[in-house]
């Protein structure tokens, strides 16, 4: 499953592309603690988050995650789609819960 | 008669300029530097000290001439060091239109007056500007005495100042990163102001290191490693300190991270360096911070981690990873 | 669901629970507590890593009935003592907050095969 797969799965909307679009996604992430998500040892992770803030964005370019999907459907802060830019990464929102996208994106791995 | 009632009290800072948060020059854009340089320079710092001031019982024609001689277009009406009103060059035009310039300045000064503290921050005054449209503020200390003026000139002078030293600073440190000859091994020297509670910068830092390490060319694992205890480091100065330092060093195949704050300092270091332990309050939660993994993390991907702490003078954390050479002297 | 039909399926580490019988419908995942308290639903089991005093309050509040603390996160004996006060049955798990997610969904909803 790529990056580009996930957000078609979500029908999530895509904000900001960067290259991670196209990777493939090999470990997901879902947290709202950016120090937990500092503790993950994985290339080119998904970050699941209900976190809407350009703090997610800096912590996703940090541990080099491939994208971050933002749940709940929420509003982003007008900042977050400039910061994406600037750092390159691939910024989608999904109207689901964060418990409903894990499922979602699991059933999409294992089928 | 003489019309000598005190005058109104100066009113208090006006609400959103108190939380400093409706400056205009502070968006998220700003460079750091300036940033810094705006919540670091105190009003007391920019003003002009010798004020030149009237008494209440001097006729307007003396404030008039005195403007004149010193090329200032306000003069603060004082005695004993409290400051009673302002008498402005519109105040001198309308008292020649009005033919009452023989006046004592009491009469007709300005009382609704708009004051600084010598102890804000110089984006307070910066902020004021914008807001008021007047072309000075009389500054008073906590004992509500006058201790000097501020006019935009004054804050013109004074940033440029700063800014010149900061700018030799920054070359020379730039001039540090260029190794007199090629050798084996890359030099790189980077610091970064970070402000307290900036949290719209928060990671801009670690950020920049990372991306500078990438185009390095240092291996990937490496590069996560340092960023990730720049991050931490980044956080835990704009979440617990009153401000400080991070300061980014490559030499010798090693990459140290240094922050240093001003305070507050850390009374018990082992506790604080403890998994789950924190101090953040529900609002730096909310961020997605403060879950009390910082240090613990910082020493995680740390090769030597050090830090020492004073309370009441600051704390310095050192976060040394060794990354060998760049890939490409490798080959 | 019963919740010892949950805790039997799952194999979660339970530390604290008031009542077995109350029956558990829906999942969801958060740190957010503000986000808990706005969208998570009723009668439901909360997969965080919070593992704060704070997390059962939010519980309470909103009338979630279960508590699964991931990454095996330590849990204070003050969280334990307020679960069983407000009758919030409280889990633990070594797996990550997707996989605890994961897991919980496919035994809910047999979504996940």
């Amino acid at each position: 499953m790529t990056v580009q797969d996930a957000i078609s799965v979500l029908n999530a909307e895509l904000i900001a592309s960067g290259e991670g679009l196209l990777k493939k996604v090999n470990h997901i992430v879902a947290s709202d603690l950016m120090s937990d998500v500092l503790l993950v040892d994985e290339e080119d992770m998904l970050l699941l988050t209900s976190l809407a803030s350009d703090q997610v964005l800096r912590t996703a370019q940090i541990v080099g995650a491939a994208a971050v999907i933002v749940v709940n459907g929420k509003s982003l802060p007008s900042s977050m789609k400039k910061v994406a830019a600037d750092l390159g990464m691939t910024l989608a929102i999904a109207k689901q819960s964060k418990f409903d996208t894990c499922i979602a994106l699991h059933q999409r791995m294992t089928s | 008669m003489e019309n000598v009632s005190h005058p109104t009290p100066p009113p208090p800072p006006p609400s959103e300029g108190a939380s400093g948060d409706a400056l205009s020059l502070t968006t998220a854009y700003e460079p750091l530097v300036l940033m810094e340089l705006i919540q670091r320079l105190k009003v007391r710092d920019v003003m002009t000290h010798s004020v030149v001031s009237v008494e209440r019982c001097i006729p307007l024609w003396e404030a008039q001439r005195l403007m004149k001689e010193k090329h200032i277009s306000g003069i603060p009406v004082v005695e004993e060091g409290r400051l009673f009103g302002l008498v402005s060059m519109e105040d001198i035009i309308c008292a020649i239109e009005g033919g009452y310039i023989a006046q004592p300045c009491g009469h007709y000064m300005t009382t609704k007056l708009v004051v600084l503290e010598d102890d804000m921050p110089l984006s307070f005054a910066i902020h004021y500007f914008d807001r008021f449209h007047f072309g000075r503020f009389p500054v008073l200390n906590r004992d509500r005495l006058l201790v000097g003026i501020v006019c935009q000139r004054d804050i013109n002078r004074a940033l440029l100042d700063e800014l010149s030293k900061e700018f030799s600073r920054m070359e020379k440190s730039v001039a540090r990163t260029t190794p007199p000859d090629i050798g084996p091994t890359t030099y790189m020297l980077r610091e970064f102001p970070v402000a307290k509670y900036d949290f719209e910068n928060a990671g801009k830092a670690a950020n920049a290191i990372k991306t500078a390490m990438l185009e390095r060319k240092f291996p990937p694992k490496m590069v996560r490693r340092v960023a990730v205890a720049a991050y931490e480091l980044e956080i835990n100065l704009v979440v617990h300190s009153d401000g400080g330092m991070l300061t980014w060093q490559i030499g010798n195949g090693r990459s140290e991270v240094v922050a240093q704050d001003k305070g507050p300092g850390i009374e018990d270091v082992a506790w604080a360096c403890r998994d789950g332990t924190s101090t953040a309050n529900e609002w730096i939660r909310s961020l997605g911070f403060g879950a009390g993994l910082g240090l613990v993390n910082v020493k995680r991907v740390s090769d030597s981690f050090e830090i020492t702490s004073k309370v009441g003078v600051g704390t310095t954390v050192r976060s040394i990873v060794n990354i060998g050479a760049p890939l490409e002297e490798q080959e | 669901m019963k919740l010892s039909e949950f805790v039997e399926t799952t194999g979660f580490e339970v530390l604290c629970l008031p009542d077995a019988s109350v029956m558990v419908e829906e999942g969801y995942t958060s740190d957010l507590l503000s986000d808990v308290v706005s969208n998570c639903p009723e009668d439901s089991v909360l997969i965080t890593v919070q593992n704060h005093t704070n997390s059962i309050a939010v519980c309470t509040l909103v009338e979630a009935v279960a508590i699964v603390i991931t990454h095996d996160r330590e849990i204070t004996k003050e969280m334990i003592e307020l679960a069983r006060q407000e009758e919030i049955a409280l889990f633990r798990t070594p797996l990550s907050q997707f996989q605890a997610t994961c897991v919980v969904a496919s035994v809910l909803n047999g979504a996940i095969e």
